[in-house]
């Protein structure tokens, strides 16, 4: 049972002389709870795994030693500047690709397209796909050998001989940003297509009646009210893309000759591949702090969206 | 301002509660073992139920005549074997996280080049007195062993090696399997000629199976050990790597193959040569739609730098060890039986093309008188060494390091001298670790 105190005109944050809970201490004992599950489940794994960085510990065998900062020095003076710009690579390319089509679908179907209904739904069809599956579609695609578009392509004559796509450097990360668009469209379509379904039409009109072109609409009033919505698509897509591993891993497995290595794929084949998870953490703590960046200005934006409001 | 009915008293008992709860599932997880330690999985050694771990039940051509075999030994022993797969490429590191967390029990199949790594790892019981009862051969018995314990029963004991398709080598007017680097590097250029998308050799070029270049190092003259030292990087492997660039830049191999794509390659009618072990007649016919490739394909000894060279081979072949813990004696007995009983062995044999690891199974008169059998045990295996690399448990990042930096040749990321300095210096440092 509670007792509601009548409303303060400035809410004292200490109990009264009772004994009772304020409403901070009451409210923090609610989510006790869940920050215990939350140090269970996050806190502590994460701070162990940021420990293990520290150590030299084969996944296979019992044992560890301590080895200072032996394995963050082993990527810092190694592969990590190699790993962060093709990390970089692929998470801007699978951002930018998908956002310009998915937005140049969403503004078609926003625009009264006849069976624009049956479209939507058929847009959405690679995103109901699991990532693996839809890698393994795209590496049958690719496929130096075998390949259907090498096959098309053949039969077209534009190329006389087959090309590897996942075997060259030049277009191995071309191939995994393809697949990858081919599965991120869809949700940054119908992301923008609700956002331009509450642009106002009373604007669009009135910017017509002004004598406003179809882009200087866009520009002037499509742009600046979706504007909010696509750069939480676009940042949302961004931290998805660089924590990304499924497409890469079944695709190129970070090759040739670690071409397409990104973060994910190299802690993945460091810690099992080579059983080294006192390295594989090391890098696992580096990229986390990239990614903190990338949260913090995930959240510097949402919050500013909310005091806008 | 709100208060609730929970003194503050009560509160702080919760959260005393809650803290202790957390500090408690922390230290547990802290006393959890990190990885692998050297306990059994504490189950019932007694158990008529075990696992089978195979990656060959994870293949279409292999799954049903395992399968047979696991559902004689339930009929007749009254117990439940559950069937574990993982893809022959994920498979050891699969299987050793399983292993490390416990969740792997029974009998699990292994590659004898993995032996090393998952023997190390403390759990797999010593088979030395179940062996003796086996009738292997010293070669096959030697397969499953690590640091002078038995650890495996061998199942198969082969090669791997070149398969040679004869219809295509007629096609392009080849009489005769070539015996030398520069005898197969025309018969290549010959194949090419044939045009129609023809890849003469499907070279593993992909990170997963280059260590088929092991073999071509040594054809060249690399030891890729001398004693403790690392010779990989010598002129020899270089060159070799600069070889197989150049069969690579004249597109006589292909890029972007590994087994798998090797075999479907084979058996479109589309390659004339490529690596596998005895068991890819059986896998590649079976998925082809030419119902007389089986017939067209011959073991080849590989090409020799000079003649009177010893033609290069890697030993390969699988072994069942078993896990110590749960349904530990039945599957020993499985492990056993599956491996060394005749008729389940020739029958095996026969389904399969996997020769046995027995004496008798050896002699019985359906493995001897295979002529594929024979010609690929007097061409491939009969000079096939194992890779010095198996000693190590970190065989696999030793393969892989090698391979990363040969596909960097091939792509030209690297020259062959770079690449092979930086593949021995590699290989020197994992042995260290």
């Amino acid at each position: 049972m509670s007792t509601a105190a009548p409303p303060q005109k400035a809410a004292p944050r200490r109990e009264r002389a009772g004994g009772r809970l304020s409403n901070g201490a009451f409210a923090l004992l609610l989510t006790a709870p869940g920050i215990a599950l939350f140090a269970t489940i996050i806190v502590y794994p994460l701070v162990s795994a940021l420990f293990t960085g520290f150590f030299k510990q084969d996944l296979r065998l019992p044992g560890r030693e301590f080895v200072g900062l032996e394995n963050f020095a082993y990527w810092l003076d190694g592969d990590f500047l190699t790993i962060l710009k093709q990390t970089l690579v692929f998470t801007v390319g699978a951002t930018i690709v998908p956002f310009v089509i998915g937005f140049a679908l969403a503004l078609a179907l926003n625009s009264g397209l006849k069976g624009s209904g049956f479209l939507r739904g058929l847009f959405l069809f690679p995103w109901v796909i699991p990532g693996v599956v839809i890698s393994f579609l795209w590496m049958w695609i690719f496929n130096a050998n075998y390949g259907v578009l090498n096959g098309i392509l053949m039969k077209a004559g534009i190329i006389e001989e087959s090309i590897s796509w996942l075997g060259q450097p030049g277009t191995a990360m071309l191939a995994v940003i393809i697949t990858k668009t081919w599965a991120s469209f869809p949700w940054m379509m119908v992301m923008l297509l609700a956002g331009l379904q509450t642009v106002p039409k009373e604007l669009h009109e009135a910017a017509s009646m002004d004598g406003a072109g179809s882009i200087r609409r866009f520009f002037a009033v499509t742009w600046p009210q979706v504007r909010g919505v696509a750069s939480i698509v676009l940042l949302l897509e961004f931290i998805w893309n660089f924590q990304h591993f499924d497409t890469i891993y079944v695709l190129t497995g970070g090759g040739p000759a670690g071409s397409t290595e990104t973060f994910a794929t190299a802690v993945y084949q460091t810690a099992f591949k080579g059983f080294d998870i006192g390295r594989a953490t090391a890098l696992g703590g580096l990229w986390m702090l990239l990614l903190l960046i990338l949260v913090a200005v995930y959240l510097r934006i949402t919050e500013r969206k909310g005091d806008a409001r | 301002m709100t208060t609730s009915g929970i003194s503050r008293r009560g509160a702080l008992r919760m959260f005393g509660i809650g803290a202790l709860s957390v500090a408690g599932a922390g230290a547990l997880g802290a006393c959890a073992p990190s990885g692998a330690s050297t306990s059994s999985n504490g189950g019932d050694t007694k158990s008529k139920d075990f696992d089978f771990t195979s990656w060959s039940l994870n293949e279409e051509a292999a799954k049903p005549s395992i399968e047979k075999i696991i559902k004689a030994w339930e009929k007749a022993e009254g117990s439940r074997i559950r069937a574990v797969s993982y893809p022959y490429n994920e498979y050891l590191s699969q299987l050793t996280l399983k292993l490390g967390g416990g969740e792997t029990t029974g009998a699990v199949h292994l590659d004898i080049a993995w032996l090393a790594a998952i023997a190390q790892m403390g759990k797999l019981a010593e088979l030395d007195s179940t062996a003796m009862k086996g009738g292997y051969t010293n070669v096959a018995l030697e397969s499953g062993m690590y640091d002078g314990k038995q650890y495996g029963l061998p199942w198969n004991t082969g090669s791997i090696g070149v398969i040679a398709n004869s219809k295509l080598l007629e096609k392009a007017g080849i009489k005769k399997h070539p015996t030398t680097i520069e005898e197969f590097e025309g018969a290549l250029r010959e194949l090419k000629g044939l045009g129609n998308g023809i890849v003469p050799y499907a070279a593993a070029t992909k990170v997963a199976q280059l260590k088929d270049i092991f073999p071509w190092m040594q054809t060249f003259g690399c030891t890729l050990m001398d004693g403790d030292e690392v010779t990989i990087g010598d002129d020899a492997s270089i060159d070799a790597v600069t070889w197989y660039k150049k069969l690579h830049d004249e597109k006589l191999i292909a890029s972007d193959v590994d087994r798998f794509d090797a075999r479907a390659l084979f058996g479109q009618g589309k390659a004339a040569f490529y690596d596998d072990a005895i068991i890819g007649k059986g896998v590649t016919s079976a998925q082809s739609k030419d119902k007389t490739l089986a017939d067209a394909m011959q073991p080849m000894k590989r090409p020799v730098l000079r003649s009177g060279d010893t033609p290069q081979a890697l030993l390969w072949g699988g072994v069942i060890a078993i896990v110590k813990g749960k349904g530990q004696d039945a599957a020993t007995e499985f492990a056993l039986h599956t491996t060394s009983d005749r008729a389940t062995t020739t029958e095996y044999f026969a389904s399969r093309a996997l020769p046995p690891s027995t004496t008798v199974g050896l002699s019985d008169p359906k493995v001897a008188q295979d002529t594929f059998t024979t010609e690929w045990t007097e061409k491939i295996t009969d000079t096939a060494t194992g890779s010095p690399f198996w000693q190590f448990a970190q065989n696999a990042q030793i393969e892989e390091a090698v391979a990363k930096q040969v596909q960097a040749v091939l792509v030209g990321k690297s020259k062959p001298k770079d690449a092979m300095k930086k593949a021995g210096e590699e290989v020197a440092a994992l042995i260290r670790r």
